[in-house]
């Protein structure tokens, strides 16, 4: 019943307030409604009523029919804060399966100001709301945590924007889908052995015994960076053991494979080839990928990493418009 | 324990004014220990708000709330009633703001603010303190304000000026509930105070207080009349009646065994028969006039002889009295006709008779001497009245304020040695020579003259009008008004006590009140000031079932429920319409900007060119449905796509220049056009 009621409650929401890149909040998706404030206020304007008549005293009477319209014009003034919103879906930033993403939404505000209004995810109930206030035509923008249960696209589901400006007797809110989404990189599971072909024990030698141009720097040693890779000369100067870091790709290094990790279920696969491209993203390794029917070619950097690991978790996903 | 809510300091600012602004009008005359306990309270929250102290705890919470109870108990005896209970009210609103530890706590305070506001008006009721209440309403609404917009840098201002906007908004309903909803009566019947008694009529008299009274200047009641008032000769505004003589007093009296019920009429009950009686006989003059009454905490209620009401919380006496229902503690507002030139000559039973003869048996029998000659020497009862004034008249009787002291024998030590006396004097030597004479004969107590507002034509009747005289009972007439001091000083009368008393060279008792009303400016700028306080009373203060009718009833025709609910239903129904009308308005789509108007105009372009494009989609969703209608405007498509994107997505700060995008952007998509065919 409860679930029937609430599916029939979102396919309402659904027709009324379809999901857009870009939605201005109007009548149609600004819903309101008194606060227990509100009823503890009108409450007393009741007791005013009741003491103006019995004690005969107009002014008394008088205040609590000021203070009813004042709440009256409060319906009209909460709603208008909200009213003439424009919401536009901003850009994401990805995370891995089980911890947080975050996706930004960008407030323009109409002819007169809009202030203080609260947004969170409408699902997510423990999260604390984001404030924002709009000047009159100014913009802004609010970044939401998107908590990631599962690898790629996540959609948060609708943004709830709720306001209490001015008198705080009235709650307007409206709940908007913004068609937002946010990445989730595969959960990094470690393997034992690398699902990979090719690297030092084939074709490792051959760089930076030339001392390639693509020499970047030397970093400290990390536990985990190749042997190979030790700047053995400045050890042995004594300038402790530093490792050279390279950074152009190079062709036929090493290939993090997917039909490397047989008898796992896709999923899993990902998760491990994760690990490795944490892994030697950390040991500033190159690295390639090769998925069914897609490849990165091997390289290192920050730019290649956020590639792989997109590639990770966009692998069998549906095509979507990035934000 | 949680974290503690801290108002944000531009909202506190708001709060503490209007939590001070409130609650001072109370304070001005409140017992010492409630002024002390306002002062340490707030300064003690406004030290907290600083960091300088911290809230109290629990316990002394408690011990303090237990304290301002007692104090509360110790200074009025109850902790009913409205000053008790306001007082109490004012010193727990004190203490709630110790208590401010969630959001809810500052929400209940603001509330609690408009409340000890509005009981402001329990203690005043003119306009300067109504504009008081309104702007201290406002700088509460603006705390509120600030508690809901709990940001960092706010200017106060903001609250201040958003919290009259929203007043001047919701003063047009507020006039409209104010004029239509309906006054009913108190529906029960609530604690009340009794209050210090004001100057006034007494319900006794003896020589000297009348004089003592007619030298305040206070005002006693406004009437405003219908058409023309009677002239100020006739004008004597009758409250109550003395019919028991002691032999120094005279004060009201009911005979014992009389049903009380047949002695006054109530409108809608069932009359008694004098009352049947007296209505059947009215005839010649009457006025319809409307009284503003300032409170005196005494039930008589003043008019002109013989007075009809219909209101139900108003009765009439069988001495053509009018009584209120309750002791009158606030402004009351009545309608009255009178029937000035009707004959009064019901019967006299024997009780009233009796009672309107009964003098002490012994004492001033000089006087009752003079009275049995000079009744015998008379031919009728109304030429032995006659004699008795034109005594008054010849004999050098003087009107004065400051009559000399009397002896024992009153009446006789008036009569025939001091002969210097005001209206008491007179009418009770006169009251008492009838009785002496077998006439019955009472005095009659209240008000004569009033002087025009000609700003406003309404009459102001001052303590300093009031009066007392007599009135006798003649056999073929009935009661007779009688008035000796009119025989003494017929100015009195015609044009008032100061200047009968002037012309006597008494008119300095008035002195210092003379030289301000004397400058011609001061004298208008009091008419002036009179006419706003008259108006206000009357349509503000006094605004009342009688009133509401009139305003309704002349606007509309006849009122009955059911049209009173349908004006209601419109006035209130067009106001929420103008308020919706406004909102929507104010809402109304903002016009599109350029890079808007560029969006649809492709999107009407693919449209048109039967491209199956989904609005929902943002421009790249339509990209694959270009490709496939025509793969050569992918190119011009992709890199307005590009542009568009940049503009809305990646920098909105680019939206409002435009610059070259504009123009840009508009050939490419002619270029899409141009590829597509069109």
């Amino acid at each position: 019943m409860r679930a029937q009621v609430q599916a029939w409650y979102g396919s309402w929401l659904r027709r009324r307030i379809p999901a857009a890149r870009s939605v201005t909040l109007d009548q149609r998706r600004v819903f309101i409604f008194p606060t227990r404030y509100g009823f503890f206020y009108l409450t007393i304007c009741v007791l005013l009523f009741l003491g103006g008549i019995n004690y005969e005293n107009n002014l008394i009477m008088g205040f609590s029919f000021m203070l009813t319209s004042l709440f009256i014009t409060s319906i009209m003034s909460t709603f208008r804060n909200l009213a003439g919103v424009t919401l536009v879906a901003g850009q994401y930033r990805a995370g891995f399966a089980g911890a947080h993403g975050a996706v930004e939404v960008r407030l323009v505000g109409g002819r007169r100001y809009h202030r203080s209004l609260w947004l969170r995810w409408r699902d997510s109930k423990q999260q604390a709301p984001r404030e924002v206030s709009l000047e009159p035509q100014a913009e802004d923008s609010v970044w939401l945590d998107v908590l990631l249960p599962r690898r790629g696209w996540v959609d948060p589901g609708r943004l709830q924007i709720t306001t209490r400006y001015p008198l705080g007797l009235l709650r307007a809110w409206s709940y908007v889908d913004l068609d937002h989404a946010c990445l989730a990189w595969p959960t990094p599971v470690a393997s034992q052995s690398a699902p990979a072909s090719g690297g030092e024990e084939e074709q490792g030698e051959r760089q930076h015994d030339h001392g390639s141009e693509d020499f970047e720097g030397v970093r400290e040693y990390q536990p985990g960076d190749s042997l190979r890779a030790v700047d053995w000369k400045k050890l042995a100067r004594g300038q402790g053991m530093n490792t050279k870091m390279f950074n152009d790709p190079v062709e036929g290094r090493l290939w993090l494979e997917w039909d490397r990790l047989q008898g796992l279920d896709p999923e899993a696969r990902l998760q491990r080839l994760c690990w490795w491209v944490e892994h030697l993203n950390g040991a500033n390794q190159p690295y390639g990928i090769a998925l069914p029917g897609e490849s990165l070619s091997p390289a290192t950097g920050s730019l290649h990493h956020k590639q792989a690991l997109d590639m990770l978790a966009l692998y069998g996903q549906p095509r979507r418009e990035v934000n | 324990m949680a974290r503690v809510y801290q108002v944000p300091a531009h909202a506190f600012r708001w709060l503490a004014l209007g939590v001070v602004l409130a609650v001072l009008p109370h304070l001005v005359s409140a017992p010492l220990w409630l002024q002390a306990s306002a002062v340490v309270l707030v300064g003690w929250r406004i030290l907290i708000q600083r960091g300088r102290l911290r809230m109290p705890g629990m316990l002394l919470r408690t011990a303090m709330l237990f304290a301002l109870t007692g104090a509360t108990l110790w200074s009025y005896g109850t902790v009913l009633g409205p000053a008790a209970g306001v007082a109490l009210l004012v010193a727990a609103f004190c203490l709630k703001l110790l208590e401010m530890f969630r959001l809810r706590d500052a929400y209940v305070v603001v509330v609690l603010a408009y409340f000890v506001l509005a009981t402001v008006f329990l203690l005043y009721r003119n306009a300067l303190v109504t504009i008081y209440v309104l702007v201290v309403l406002g700088v509460i609404t603006a705390a509120l304000i600030g508690i809901n917009h709990p940001e960092a840098g706010v200017k106060p201002r903001t609250h201040l000026r958003v919290a009259g906007g929203l007043m001047l908004q919701a003063t047009p309903l507020m006039l409209v509930l104010f004029l239509l909803v309906p006054r009913i009566e108190p529906l029960w019947n609530l604690p009340s105070d009794k209050r210090e008694a004001r100057t006034g009529m007494s319900d006794s008299m003896s020589p000297g207080e009348v004089s003592r009274l007619a030298q305040s200047n206070e005002l006693a009641f406004r009437v405003e009349f219908e058409g023309e008032p009677p002239p100020m000769r006739e004008r004597y505004w009758r409250g109550l009646t003395y019919s028991w003589f002691d032999g120094r007093r005279w004060s009201q009296a009911s005979p014992r065994n009389i049903d009380e019920r047949a002695l006054v009429y109530r409108p809608g009950e069932r009359p008694p028969e004098w009352y049947v009686r007296l209505r059947e006989s009215r005839q010649g003059q009457n006025y319809t006039y409307r009284v503003l009454l300032e409170p005196t905490q005494q039930p008589w209620m003043y008019a002109l002889t013989v007075p009809f009401v219909e209101a139900r919380q108003h009765m009439m006496a069988r001495d053509f009295r009018l009584l209120s229902n309750n002791e009158i503690r606030d402004l009351m507002i009545y309608e009255v006709t009178s029937w000035t030139n009707m004959p009064l000559d019901q019967p006299l039973p024997d009780w009233e008779r009796r009672l309107n003869l009964s003098l002490p048996s012994e004492g001033n029998a000089r006087s009752s001497a003079l009275a049995r000659q000079w009744y015998a020497e008379a031919n009728s009862d109304a030429e032995f009245a006659n004699r008795i004034l034109a005594h008054f008249r010849n004999q050098p009787f003087y009107y004065t304020l400051e009559p000399p002291l009397l002896g024992e024998q009153r009446v006789d030590g008036f009569l025939f040695n001091t002969r210097r006396g005001f209206c008491e004097h007179y009418a009770q030597t006169m009251a008492f020579l009838l009785r002496a004479a077998g006439i019955p004969a009472r005095i009659v107590a209240g008000y004569q003259g009033g002087e025009v507002n000609t700003l406003g034509s309404h009459l102001l009747i001052r303590q300093s009008d009031a009066h007392v005289w007599v009135e006798a009972w003649l056999d073929q007439d009935g009661w007779v008004q009688m008035d000796p001091t009119a025989a003494v000083a017929p100015q009195r009368i015609e044009v008032g006590l100061r200047e009968a008393l002037e012309q006597q060279g008494e008119g300095d008792v008035f002195g210092a009140f003379d030289e301000l009303t004397n400058n011609a400016l001061m004298k208008q700028l009091g008419l002036l000031t009179d006419y706003y306080e008259f108006l206000w009373q009357k349509w503000v203060v006094g605004y009342e079932q009688e009133q509401q009718g009139h305003l309704l009833s002349g606007l509309f025709g006849e009122i009955t429920p059911v049209r009173l609910a349908i004006i209601m239903g419109v006035a209130a129904g067009t106001v929420l319409m103008l308020m919706f009308l406004l909102m929507l308005w104010g809402n109304r789509r903002a016009p599109l900007d350029w890079w808007q108007q560029e969006y649809w105009a492709m999107q009407a372009l693919l449209l048109r060119s039967g491209v199956q494009a989904d609005i929902q989609q943002g421009p790249r969703g339509m990209l694959a449905a270009v490709r496939q209608r025509s793969p050569a405007a992918v190119s011009a498509f992709e890199q307005w796509c590009q542009l568009y994107e940049t503009l809305v997505y990646a920098q909105p700060g680019l939206l409002a220049e435009g610059g070259g995008r504009r123009k840009r952007m508009r050939q490419l998509r002619r270029q899409v056009a141009r590829s597509l065919g069109r």
